[in-house]
């Protein structure tokens, strides 16, 4: 293997599987403060940065100034970040390889990430952040979270449990003998499960399969990150040398991941550095150096640029014209510490971080609760699980201050919601039969939820029954009744958001 | 009455079945090493909490009276909650590392402690403090684990009177020994939580539906998992907003470790610590219709 390639490759693989222990870190280990700075990535992002910058309140520069180093990188080297650090590129050149036909007649729509990019940057300026639907570093997070992992511990679960009952001799025990190492580093605690898993899963496996038109193609076509960083890119001190393909000799027109010599205007910013050229031109013409090339004027098309612009601008009121979800329907219960709704979403880059840390798998992907453009924002689903009362992860891992970091004290009194009871499916108030499952659960040191003794008839003969009342003062909506309830299906007491900590109406 | 004939008879009838029926899982006839002991009880009162513990097992003999040299014990504490040690929701930390270390002196092989807890597992067992306490012990006999999701299994409940079938964790049943750590605390629906209510913590399924005929429910788990030693903790007791409190306003300090070979009778004293009779607590009667012990206070010797 040629030199540059192969350094080239070991970074970008120890970047991946950087990213990948730090993924599986994400997780509670034996202490309330989370060890490592796990949402590392994000940090990184200078889309999350924007997103953080445009939105209401003050943008947090402590969390996000690596994404400011990034972009000064860029300056010096290069769109270098795609080829050399990005774990989805790292994936697309991975697993698109053997998807890949070489002479490949396609050109695609080099241009359309900038039109990404300047639609997306107008429509978070006016009010409605979307960045992250088209982050590469959130699709590849989220992928992750919602899709790949919980995949990867089902098989190998099973793998597991099966050695375990089979019983093989030599097999088992040597199965059981790793077991202990995969359950401890690399096997979530629980089994995730995840709402819009398979929707997560088919947007990456599509993302992938378009290897096969080009290689890169999300990169060249689509992703606004790679857009931002290639405008960088254009003013680099870092260029390469000649701009386009020599006549005599067309193999970077093939051989060039980026397509990036189809077009000298944009050549700087669609390279992305990873010198792969330097190693495969026949006639040692290529260079890499820091002088200042003439940069030629990007041949944008200012009428679509306008209209991407304008066409981002009028999504942000045409999103703003929808009835607030809030009006009509209670189930958006936001994770704790998640600020007002509206911020909320112009923050929330959707990177996922806060459901893989959630440790009691409260935590999932949104698709309609929050509005048409709430996709894949956290949402607490208390059936399936409840938020613990003294974990402040999600706080910990939000890259962007969607949900801010909470104290334990502040997150004790931080109400999510509120639960109420559902008379015609409590089996106290719907069979006469005791229960009380939600009161032992309750968290809050007072309990809010209390009993009332009650003589009830059930049928016509007279009986003493204690049934739950929640007392709204103290309820902080955590769920873990809701979680807990022994009702099959739906549970009998739900949370709703109603006197949520972070909505300006409290309680009536 | 039966006379001899009859009970020969009957003897000899339960023999050919138990051999004929040889799948009968083994598991199920409950190790009968105090089953046919008198009712007795240890109570002892003091600040230092191992000694308190070395005390109260001494007056029942010892703790080789209960564990014998190579023997596997499994050690259930309550580690139910996500609360620290002061909050008297789980078991004093000091109370498990001491009866381990008495467990071990005994010549136990292999001691497992672990629950099936409430709250997410990783938390509580950081939280309540057992975790380091055992891992102090440093032993490489001793295990304090998680539960092992692949270990439940559904088992008949031959005598049961509210359940037919329940999941139960292998490991607890298949252990030479079984050592029942609770803590005794306010429980709206039980009233009190003690030992029979601790050992819901080594069965599967959904807890959550025993809540409906709790008592006989309890009644019938006890029947299938035998404790050979129950230590209940009232170093300091929940006494409101149990079983998981939260506040110290709840908790009361009582210094005190009760302990008996028969649950019911360690159970029945411990409701007076709450100021309840044994016959008030419905687990407490159930227990000891199914023979888990004697809950007449008068007629249990204390030692």
């Amino acid at each position: 293997m040629r030199v540059n390639r192969k350094w080239r490759i070991i970074v970008q693989s120890a970047t991946l599987f950087g990213f990948l222990w730090l993924f599986l870190q994400t997780e509670y280990r034996g202490t309330d403060e989370l060890a490592y700075p796990v949402s590392l990535l994000f940090r990184l992002d200078p889309l999350a940065l924007l997103a953080a910058v445009f939105a209401p309140g003050a943008s947090n520069l402590l969390l996000l100034w690596p994404a400011l180093v990034l972009l000064g990188l860029t300056f010096v080297f290069g769109r270098f970040f795609c080829s050399w650090l990005c774990p989805l590129g790292a994936m697309f050149d991975f697993f698109g390889a053997p998807l890949r036909r070489l002479s490949t007649p396609f050109i695609g729509w080099p241009k359309a990430k900038y039109y990404l990019l300047a639609g997306l940057t107008l429509a978070s300026l006016c009010g409605l952040q979307l960045f992250g639907l088209f982050d590469p570093l959130s699709i590849f997070l989220r992928s992750l979270t919602l899709a790949i992992n919980p995949v990867w511990n089902l098989l190998a679960n099973s793998a597991f449990n099966w050695f375990y009952q089979a019983d093989l001799p030599l097999v088992s025990p040597t199965a059981d003998f790793v077991y202990p190492f995969f359950r401890d580093r690399l096997l979530a605690f629980q089994q995730p499960v995840f709402l819009l898993s398979i929707f997560t899963a088919v947007v990456l496996l599509i993302l992938i399969l378009l290897e096969r038109l080009q290689s890169r193609f999300w990169c060249r076509n689509l992703c606004p990150l790679g857009a931002l960083l290639g405008i960088c890119s254009r003013h680099s001190l870092l260029q390469r040398s000649p701009q386009t393909d020599c006549s005599d000799c067309q193999l970077c027109a093939s051989h060039c991941r980026m397509g990036a010599t189809a077009d000298a205007s944009v050549q700087a910013a669609e390279c992305v550095r990873c010198l792969d050229c330097l190693d495969f031109c026949p006639n040692q013409r290529i260079t890499f150096s820091f002088s200042k090339k003439d940069i030629r004027r990007f041949d944008l098309s200012r009428r679509t640029l306008l209209a991407a612009s304008l066409g981002g601008a009028i999504m942000a009121p045409l999103a703003a014209a929808a009835p607030l979800t809030s009006s009509y329907r209670s189930d958006l219960i936001r994770p704790p510490g998640a600020v007002a709704e509206d911020e909320f979403l112009r923050r929330c880059i959707r990177c996922g971080e806060c459901m893989k840390v959630c440790i009691g798998g409260a935590l999932h992907p949104d698709l309609l609760r929050g509005g048409a453009f709430s996709l894949w924002s956290p949402v607490l689903v208390a059936r399936l699980g409840y938020c613990e009362l003294d974990c402040t992860l999600c706080g910990q891992v939000c890259p962007t201050g969607a949900i801010a970091l909470l104290t334990v004290g502040e997150k004790r009194k931080t109400k999510i919601g509120l639960a109420v009871i559902d008379k015609d499916r409590c089996l106290p108030f719907a069979r006469g039969e005791e229960c009380l499952v939600c009161e032992e659960h309750c968290p809050t040191g007072k309990k809010a939820i209390v009993f009332d003794r009650r003589k009830v008839l059930v049928g016509s003969e007279p009986k003493e029954l204690l049934q739950p009342r929640v007392l709204t003062e103290l309820c902080i909506g955590c769920g873990i009744c809701e979680t807990r309830c022994p009702v099959s299906g739906a549970s009998a007491i739900i949370i709703i958001t109603e006197g949520e900590s972070r909505a300006s109406l409290r309680l009536l | 009455m039966l006379d001899r004939r009859q009970f020969i008879r009957q003897c000899l009838q339960s023999a050919c079945a138990v051999g004929v029926a040889g799948a009968v899982p083994q598991l199920l006839l409950p190790p009968a090493v105090c089953a046919a002991q008198d009712a007795v009880l240890a109570v002892r009162r003091g600040e230092d909490i191992p000694r308190l513990v070395r005390e109260t097992l001494a007056a029942l003999g010892g703790m080789e009276r209960f564990v014998r040299s190579g023997e596997t014990v499994v050690v259930k504490p309550n580690i139910g909650w996500d609360r620290a040690v002061e909050m008297a929701a789980n078991t004093h930390p000091l109370v498990v590392q001491t009866v381990v270390q008495l467990c071990l002196e005994a010549g136990a092989q292999k001691i497992q402690i672990f629950d099936r807890t409430c709250n997410d597992p990783r938390r509580c067992y950081v939280s309540s403090g057992i975790q380091s306490a055992v891992e102090q012990i440093d032993s490489k006999k001793v295990e304090i684990m998680h539960m092992d999701r692949r270990a439940y299994k559904e088992l008949e409940i031959t005598n049961g009177k509210a359940l037919g079938r329940w999941s139960f964790y292998l490991p607890a049943i298949e252990a030479d020994r079984l050592i029942n750590l609770p803590i005794a605390k306010h429980h709206s629906i039980s009233t009190l939580t003690l030992g029979m209510k601790n050992l819901m913590g080594v069965i599967g399924g959904n807890r959550g539906m025993l809540h409906r005929k709790i008592a006989e429910s309890m009644a019938d788990i006890n029947t299938v998992i035998h404790s050979d030693l129950t230590l209940i903790d009232a170093t300091r007791i929940l006494v409101a907003n149990g079983p998981q409190g939260g506040r110290l306003e709840d908790v009361e300090v009582r210094n005190t470790l009760i302990a008996s070979p028969q649950i019911a009778t360690a159970d029945a004293y411990a409701a007076t610590l709450f100021g309840f009779q044994p016959h008030q607590i419905e687990t407490i009667v159930a227990g000891h219709q199914r023979g888990l012990g004697e809950i007449d206070l008068n007629r249990v010797t204390q030692l």
